[in-house]
């Protein structure tokens, strides 16, 4: 966002995608992005961590390949932060599960999210971890270093900070329309 | 240090009269107010009581009104849903009356360190989380997957995965099950039978009978004592004034009617203030005298073994305060901390205080996000952003550390959210309030702002890029001519946007030097450097006036200029302080 990036630091796709060169992106068949979402550099987008448990419904695998990550439009995934599916034991065998992001999602600097659901309008601070199934409800801002225990369920318009994570504050009706990252996506230049 | 974030806040104005500010000892910062403000209405940003009214303008409200910024001070909460903020389903408002304000199924945070629990089944992997592992079958905890805690550890399982919350309330910590309030009422009520079927049992009689049940000398927990003590004197209440008997057992909420009143008054004065003709039975209440109706007898050896428990198992046995505040009753012991179920949360209406009118309703439904009514002061005032005017130089951290006495200027870009052009007037005082005096210079304290257009406006202009040519052509002449700041020109303005500068010259943070140097204040209280001091703050006090749609105000009755002439403009003011935090002042 604020420094000017130099020449030819973002390719960006047909979707309007702005994808530093310097970024990680493994198992790319398995990474769904939905389109004006911005990937900084060195940030980790792990597609490899297939669910291996079979599953019931037929799990968004409608072009033939299973999603690991589903992102929405309007993110923003900033310098060296880390997407990975969750994974668990279940019924005596690990399988990583699907980590789905909404729209007008930041994820700030050095964070790392193993989350199952971030929705939308969602802002995440500069080195946090979001622990493994967290589900984040629309509308939440989380404060810088903070640490999401696994399995917590951050219902809207809270604020949560700590160690581990909890509810602090609430999102006002004024800050709402602060979460929407269409003007970043637009400052963000080649 | 460095990471300093320039901020704007908005005063309310509901703490209108400023309060003398007064030296609250050596710790409170003075104000000298009386010396440098004409009309004595400078607002000292450090005054103690300055923080109760300061906010961010993203969390204030807007009265249409009473045409006046609400803040969360001067509105009103209405609750309009309770839920759970983990399982996210709402409670009806009865539950919350009759079961309380904690979640009532499954959902617990971890005693020790707060985090949600996981309902597990004991038997296979320690990693299984989540539902699925359900299938697996009993019996099972709750497991702390932040800090690994597991109610095991104080002897608590399950067997069911589900409604953890009712079982859990039958079970002590170490396994033991707890007699219900529901249990001990029905012993009770065994009880009153007995004692009615024979009137003129001897009372070692009954007493032999209950001892067969419940214990009358037994220890009880602060839950069960009050729920007994609860009974008991309603069951006083009912035999001293059986009129009132109807009133009573209808609950807790009878006792502020006159009624009422006449009754309890009745109670002590044998009853026959109240009711004559209960004047043959016993008038007078008796107090509870065993376990059973709530009586505890403290022995003087009943800390003895909390007195043990602390040498042998010492401090880290001990729960810290935080661990305390989260558990109902008063815990000593780690081990005698329970899980603790998850308060519920509210979606809340608001009012302004003074017309009552609705600010803010969100739409009912826990997992909408949508408002009915949302009126903010962000699409009322104009914002204010802060950016230092000239680029970093090489070696320096921050654009907001300034150097003391070195003339610092900086652009404050003030944002029209209004469809209408307004008018606006800023004013600061020449030095700011504090020992230690910056000297702060508008350099175009009036100006205009341009009117704010529709979303789709603003969206046509997007794919014509006209908002970057526009700003373009502003940055163009700024390199090209007058790079200077100007006293009474704006520096930059776009569509509803203006960008004026203002200049200061921060102030020495040193304590040395001659008296003339320094401010009055700082001859009076010389004492070290005071948290946040080194912040450069600014009290702004800012005017806005515009002419309003009178007719569109009223949109009531009129419906699309019924009247023909939307020419019915009316005069709007408004006027507050803010304050600038502009950036940390370097020590030397
Ligand atoms: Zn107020
Ligand atoms: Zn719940
Ligand atoms: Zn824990
Ligand atoms: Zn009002």
């Amino acid at each position: 966002m604020s420094k000017k990036a130099p020449k030819g630091e973002y390719i960006e796709t047909d979707t309007g995608n702005k994808v530093s060169r310097r970024s990680q992106i493994i198992g790319t068949a398995n990474i769904i992005l939905g389109g004006k979402t911005v990937i900084q550099a060195e940030v980790i987008i792990r597609g490899d961590l297939l669910r291996t448990y079979p599953s019931s419904s037929g799990d968004g695998g409608k072009g033939g390949h299973p999603v690991a990550v589903a992102i929405g439009r309007y993110c923003f995934f900033a310098r060296a932060c880390d997407l990975r599916p969750p994974g668990k034991m279940y019924k005596g065998t690990f399988s990583h599960y699907p980590l789905k992001i909404a729209d007008h999602v930041f994820i700030g600097p050095s964070s790392i999210i193993e989350a199952a659901l971030v929705g939308s309008h969602v802002n995440i601070g500069a080195n946090c971890i979001i622990g493994k199934f967290v589900i984040i409800k629309d509308f939440v801002r989380v404060l810088n270093g903070t640490v999401v225990p696994p399995n917590m369920v951050i219902p809207s318009f809270s604020v949560v900070a700590g160690i581990p994570g909890r509810v602090v504050g609430e999102v006002s009706e004024g800050e709402v329309d602060g979460f929407d990252l269409r003007d970043i996506y637009r400052s963000i230049g080649n | 240090m460095s990471t300093f974030m320039p901020y704007a806040y908005f005063q309310c104005p509901c703490t209108d009269s400023f309060p003398q500010s007064r030296n609250l000892g050596d710790e409170s910062p003075v104000s000298v107010s009386s010396s440098f403000d004409q009309d004595d209405r400078t607002f000292d940003p450090r005054a103690p009581r300055a923080n109760y009214s300061l906010y961010p303008l993203e969390h204030l409200l807007y009265c249409e009104d009473c045409h006046q910024i609400r803040c969360p001070r001067c509105v009103l909460d209405e609750i309009v849903t309770w839920y759970c903020p983990n399982c996210l389903f709402e409670v009806p408002s009865s539950t919350v009356k009759s079961e309380g304000n904690r979640c009532t199924r499954s959902c617990f945070q971890c005693p020790i360190c707060i985090a949600p629990l996981s309902v597990s089944s004991v038997e296979p992997h320690p990693e299984g989380l989540g539902a699925e592992n359900l299938t697996v079958g009993g019996p099972y905890v709750l497991n702390c997957a932040h800090c690994y805690w597991s109610s095991k550890e104080i002897g608590i399982q399950f067997d069911k995965p589900n409604g953890i919350f009712a079982q859990l309330a039958k079970i002590k910590n170490g396994g033991e099950p707890i007699i219900t309030a529901r249990e001990r009422r029905k012993d009770r009520e065994e009880r009153n039978r007995d004692t009615s079927a024979g009137p003129a049992v001897d009372e070692d009689g009954v007493q032999e009978e209950r001892a067969a049940n419940l214990d009358p000398n037994e220890i009880l927990d602060a839950e069960s004592q009050f729920s007994n003590l609860k009974a008991f004197y309603q069951s006083q209440l009912a035999e001293a004034s059986p009129t009132s008997a109807l009133t009573f057992s209808g609950g807790d909420y009878g006792y502020g009617s006159p009624g009422a009143l006449s009754r309890i008054m009745g109670l002590y004065t044998g009853g026959s203030f109240a009711d004559k003709k209960s004047k043959s039975k016993k008038g007078m209440m008796r107090e509870a005298q065993d376990a059973l109706e709530g009586l505890q007898i403290v022995s003087p050896t009943s800390e003895d073994e909390i007195i043990n428990r602390l040498q042998t198992e010492g401090w880290d046995s001990t729960a810290s305060t935080v661990q305390k505040d989260e558990q109902s009753t008063y815990t000593r012991f780690i081990n005698d901390l329970r899980p603790i179920a998850h308060l519920l949360r509210t979606k809340r209406a608001k009012r302004c205080k003074t017309c009552r009118h609705i600010l803010s309703k969100p739409e009912p439904k826990v997992q909408t996000t949508r408002f009915r009514i949302r009126l903010v002061a962000l699409n009322c005032i104009p914002s204010i952003s802060i950016n230092p005017l000239s680029p970093l130089l090489p070696g320096q951290k921050s654009a907001f550390l300034v150097t003391p006495l070195k003339p610092t200027q900086f652009l404050l870009t003030f944002t029209n959210p209004l469809f209408e052009i307004v008018k606006v007037n800023i004013a600061t005082p020449a030095q700011t309030p504090g020992r230690f005096a910056n000297k702060v210079t508008v350099l175009c304290p009036q100006f205009e702002i341009g009117a704010n257009t529709d979303a789709w406006e603003e969206a046509l202009r997007e794919g014509s890029k006209g908002i970057e040519r526009e700003k373009r052509r502003t940055k163009a002449e700024a390199t090209e001519g007058q790079h200077q700041a100007e006293a009474g020109k704006v520096w930059e303005r776009g569509r509803n946007w203006v960008s004026v500068v203002v200049e200061v010259v921060p102030a020495s943070l040193s304590f040395e030097g001659p008296d003339f140097m320094k401010s009055e204040e700082m001859l009076r209280d010389g004492g070290a450097l005071r948290e946040d001091e080194d912040v450069l703050e600014i009290p702004v006090f800012v005017r806005v006036d515009w002419e309003a749609d009178a007719a569109h105000d009223e949109s009531g009755g009129l419906s699309g200029g019924g009247r023909g002439e939307s020419e019915v403009r009316e005069k709007r003011e408004l006027a507050y302080w803010c304050v600038l935090g502009v950036g940390r002042i370097a020590q030397d």
